[in-house]
Parts: C-alpha cells; structure tokens; sequence
C-alpha cells in the first residue's frame, strides 16, 4: 500500500504493555479530531480495573493463576500478584473435563476462578486446565490431530479421549485435514485432550470459507450474535480483550487468514477500537479493546443456543478471562452476545 | 365452475412457481459459490457421505416436479398430472418432517430451502408453510386439465384465490422479509471495502492537508486505521511549540469524502479537556453535509460512567 507505515501490524503478539499504549493513543486522537471546538473531550476513562458497560450488570470478578492446595473450605491459588486464599461455600462448583467437587482438583493445575458476586474471597465457579482449540485440521492419525489456530499460533495437538470419541464423532464427523473442528478440553501439557465439542462441524472445508449471508445487518454500530472464547496464545497476551472477526484487511494483521473473507455483515474495525459486549443471558457487561483479528471465529458461521438462538454467527472471540468476567461458562463454548462499537 | 374447483385449478401454477423458485435459488447459490458445499443446510441431518447426493437429489426433485407439474397441466401430458401431483404432496410432506427434525436437532441450521434466503433457523411459520404447500398439492389432484376461463367474472375469482394464496404463502415464508430488505438495502458505509490509498489521495487533495500539510515531517503516516466509517491518519510534525502529531479523520466515501483533522502537542500530554483547543479543523464537503459516518463520533452521554477493560 502507498504509504503505509511499516512497524507491528497485529494484533495478539504485540499484546501487553505496547498494545495497551497504542489503544489510548488511538483513542485519545480519535476523541481530538471529533471534539466539538472549546468543547470537552469525551474519551473514555482509561483507568485499569472498574469496567462497567452502561446499562447492565457490573462484570463478575475473577482470578487465575495455579491451584497450589485445596481443601473442603479453602483454595490457595498462586497469581501473579501473590497468593490468593479463597473460601468455598457449599455452593461453590468446580469442572474438571466434567463438573467435579472441589476437592478433586488436583495441585499444580491453571485454574480459572469466577468469584461469588459482591464477595472478594468466596469461590463460585472453578474451572481447572480448561482449554479449547478450534481451527483447520492440518494434520490427523486416529485418535491424534494438529489443528492450526492462524499464522501467529503453533499448530495445536489434539487427542481425542475415548470415553468421549462417540460424542465428538457426531458433532465432527470429518478429522481429515482441511475440515473446520472446535473442541474443549482438559490441557495436558502442550496438547488438548477433547472432551466436549463446541459446535458442529461446518459442511464446508476450511478452503471454501465464504463471506456468509449479507442480510443481517447492524444498527447504530450495534450487532448480536455469538460471543466465544480463546485461550491466550502466549505468556505475555493481554488477559482481556477481544478479537473482532471483522478486523478492516486493509490493515495488513499478521493473525487473518487471507484466504477466508470478513463476515459480510460486521463493521470494519480496528485492533484497538472498543467494543462494549453484553452477555444477553445475565445482562453483564463489560468495555473491552480489539486485541486481535478473530482469524478462526471467520471460519465458523455457526449460531449459538446458549439461552436461545443467535441472529448470526460470532461476533467476538473473547480472552477466557473476559468471557468468564462476563458470566460465560467456558464448557459451554458461547453466548449471545450484544455488542456495540464504543464509544 | 365451482369455487371449490377454481382453488384446486389454481394449486398448480402456485406450486410450479414455489418449486421452481426453491431450485433456481439453491442453484444460484451454488453458481455463485462454485460449490455445493453451501447449500447443505437441510441436508446436514444426513450422514456426510450423503449430504451432497441428498442436495442435489432434492434440487432435481424440485425441479422436475415443477416442471412436471407445468407440463402434465395441459392436455398433451395430462394422464401423468395425478402422479406428479401426489409426487409434489408427498415431497412436501417430506419436507415438512425433515423442517421438523431440524428444529428439533439442528436448531442453529437455516433450512435453505429458498438458497442464502432461508439461512435463519426455520420457525413454526416454515412448517406451516411446508404444510400448507403439502395440503395445496392434495387438493390440486382434483383440479383435472387447467384450462383458461372466460374474461369476466371466473377469471377475476381464479386471479383472486392466486393472489390470495401468494400472500398466504408469502405471510408464511421468513425468505420475503429478507427479499425485500435486499432489496431496500443500501450498502452503509461502515460496512464497505474501501482500499487505505483512497484515503490518501482524498487527504492530500483536502483543504485541511493545505492547513496542515507544511506542520507534517514525514511523507507517510505514523499510524493508520480504520474504524466504521473513518480512516484515522496519524503524522507526526513540528509547529511553533514543539513536536506535535497531526491527526486527520477521512470519511470512507466515493466522492467527496469529509475530512476533519486536529494538531496535539506530543510530549507530556494535557488534560485532556484542553486538547480539542490544538488546532481543531473540519474539512465537510462542499455540499456542507456531515457525511453518512456521523455515528462514529464520541457520544457523550454514555461514555460518563465507563471504563475499559485496559
């Protein structure tokens, strides 16, 4: 392109520190050139920590880190701020590949912690090694599979566990390379063991991804539809965040997938434009920054059934930690999701 | 003529027209994506060795009971009508489980029955009309040779109970609310392709660029992007207080895109209420609209109480 400045494209590697300061510049010079003349700005508050949409539930807190020990009463979890004590309440459940008691989790494990509401300390949910992997086949051997997530990621290995082969073999019956899968799972080291499937698999191969149905438009920069998750692609990836499927391609991101086109009906955006996403079935909302160009989320035109049926497909593929803030069940893959480009 | 025979003569030119349009759909679909691949909604119930056979079995079938039906309406074929008729009863009867199946199993899946029309998940109206269409092709087994009638007052009532039954069918097809928006629909400008290098050119042609222009110490921009209906380029330049980077906003539009643009100290940033005072200029086309990208700017009233997540 004429002109174009050279320097970090996209969108999860240049994540962190660099990625949040390109954000409030951004949204500082936006806010510069549509102020009204002697007229105050009306950028948003950049400030780290409350983050309420208007009008809905404030998100959920949450805290992640390593489970050092678990008893029937307490959790001690290592963050990155120090330990962290937690109480659990009777109510208080865990998933573990499947919905477990507490004590079974086991030391040593990534967990993911969504906190009671209104309490600092109290455990509500607990998710131990969850992980997801969604993509193109590239490579599969019977019950073995390398998925690839994007340019920017590594290959994903995939092993299907047995007790679940029958479940995963209806939802996706082709494992061979160039067909679309979207598992959950329980890590185990650098591999994924599949338990759940998160969607069905696409009739059409990862080649034939077309552009999708023109006709759902958006309203005042307000769309619905489904809301996913990923996990962090690396270490040093911002925890919260979403990546936008409709990433303008002009912008050269490193993540997009050339081949596979931006869905029709979705607003060319920016990796840094802000979106705020409410999750129709608890009313939860919460400002996030694009962080990434959704480069699998264009593959899948699925609809979410999560408290009914999504007018169209994702619209956002969310941090893990984001779509449990905003009162998302992992295991159960999606939400519908109200999003609107902020401000 | 009867009433009663009036409806069942006219069943066949409504069902014709229904079976012929689903094929002529699917296809075009299929044409446009070169790939059968798209229009697998229905069939995905189906094993996937079988769902392309089953697609293309069912735009054949479509297609020859609407011909069929065209053809066997006259006197040359008239002795296959009954078995064309019943064919068309039982496909829709067919289609009326297979809709009921799929919200049952699939309930993310558009039945494509009328191409990328039919891509939203088929609700009560869809079975109905699977339905409506099954009991239409029944009572036309009774309408015997389809034939003219007279000018006056039996013509009127066939084109009365046609047209009533259109619309009957279209108030039970999802696919012509979608039709009609396509075909009010105007492309909004959030939403359209528009390659960065219009942008440029629009810039250096603006008067804001002539304003600015001489501030600029870079030919290309710092950063650049683009968010609904603006493109966002950002030059870094000197003016007499020091460094400072100049921020101009181009309207995604053919002709005459808007072009405002802004001059904001670099280093030490202000307060932010005293950065719209830098130099704030606005370019508008020469017929003084605001342009369509209106809604991207700051609103103010909701942004009081939010914060990002950063």
């Amino acid at each position: 392109m004429q002109g174009r400045p050279a320097g970090p494209l996209c969108c999860g590697r240049c994540a962190g520190a660099q990625a949040a300061a390109r954000v409030g510049r951004r949204q500082r010079f936006r806010a510069a050139v549509f102020a009204k003349p002697g007229g105050n700005l009306s950028v948003p508050h950049t400030t780290v920590g409350a983050d309420r949409g208007a009008g809905g539930a404030a998100p959920f807190r949450t805290v992640t880190g390593t489970l050092l020990d678990i008893s029937p009463h307490i959790l001690v979890v290592a963050t990155d701020a120090g330990e962290r004590r937690l109480a659990l309440t009777p109510r208080s459940t865990a998933w573990r590949g499947r919905p477990v008691a507490a004590t079974e989790l086991r030391p040593e494990e990534p967990v993911v912690i969504r906190l009671a509401p209104g309490r600092r300390d109290v455990a509500d949910k607990i998710w131990a090694s969850i992980g997801r992997v969604a993509g193109t086949i590239s490579a599969s051997d019977d019950s073995q599979l390398l998925v690839d997530e994007g340019t920017t990621r590594k290959r994903q290995a995939v092993v299907i566990a047995p007790a679940a082969a029958n479940r995963l073999r209806v939802r996706f019956p082709q494992l061979e390379p160039g067909n679309l899968i979207d598992v959950i799972g329980l890590r185990r080291g650098a591999a994924l063991e599949a338990l759940i499937p998160a969607t069905s698999q696409p009739a059409y191969l990862a080649s034939r991804v077309t552009r999708g149905s023109t006709v759902a438009r958006t309203a005042a920069g307000t769309f619905s539809g489904s809301a996913t998750w990923h996990e962090p692609g690396e270490p040093g990836e911002e925890p919260r965040g979403a990546a936008y499927p409709a990433v303008d391609p002009a912008a050269g991101c490193a993540e997009a997938m050339l081949t596979v086109p931006c869905p029709a009906e979705l607003p060319y955006l920016a990796v840094g434009s802000m979106l705020s996403v409410r999750n129709e079935c608890t009313g939860t909302v919460q400002v996030l920054p694009v962080t990434g160009c959704g480069a699998t989320a264009r593959l899948f035109h699925d609809r979410c059934l999560t408290c009914g049926t999504s007018p169209r497909g994702r619209v956002a593929d969310l941090t893990l930690l984001s779509f449990v803030e905003l009162g998302g069940d992992p295991e159960r893959a999606c939400f519908n999701a109200r999003v609107t480009v902020w401000p | 003529m009867t009433i009663r025979h009036a409806i069942e003569q006219m069943q066949v030119p409504l069902l014709a027209l229904v079976l012929l349009g689903a094929c002529a759909a699917k296809l075009s679909r299929v044409l446009r994506a070169r790939s059968v691949l798209v229009v697998l909604d229905a069939t995905s119930l189906f094993p996937p060795r079988l769902r392309r056979p089953a697609t293309m079995a069912v735009c054949f079938t479509e297609l020859s009971l609407g011909a069929g039906i065209l053809a066997t309406s006259g006197r040359a074929w008239h002795g296959w009508a009954m078995g064309v008729r019943l064919g068309t009863a039982l496909f829709f009867l067919i289609a009326l489980c297979a809709m009921a199946e799929l919200r049952e199993f699939r309930p993310d899946l558009g039945c494509g029955c009328f191409g990328d029309l039919s891509g939203r998940p088929p609700g009560v109206r869809s079975v109905l009309r699977a339905g409506l269409l099954g009991a239409a092709a029944l009572a036309s087994t009774g309408g015997g040779e389809l034939t003219l009638p007279p000018a006056g007052p039996a013509a009127a009532l066939d084109l009365g109970i046609l047209v009533a039954e259109f619309l009957l069918v279209a108030a039970l097809s999802p696919e012509v609310g979608e039709m009609l928006a396509r075909l009010g629909y105007a492309e909004p400008c959030e939403l359209r392709a528009a390659p960065p290098h219009r942008a440029l050119v629009a810039l250096h042609r603006s008067r804001a660029w002539r304003r600015h222009g001489r501030l600029v110490s870079r030919d290309s921009p710092a950063d650049m992007w683009r968010e609904l209906c603006w493109w966002y380029l950002v030059y870094p330049g000197r003016d007499g207080g020091g460094e400072c980077d100049i921020v101009f906003a181009v309207e995604v539009r053919p002709r005459r895109p808007a072009v405002r643009s802004a001059v904001l100290p670099r280093a030490d940033q202000p307060p932010q209420e005293d950065l719209p005072q830098a130099g704030l200029e606005e370019d508008l086309p020469e017929d003084g609209t605001p342009g369509e990208g209106g809604f991207a700017r700051p609103r103010t009233a909701a942004a009081e109480d939010v914060s990002p997540a950063f």
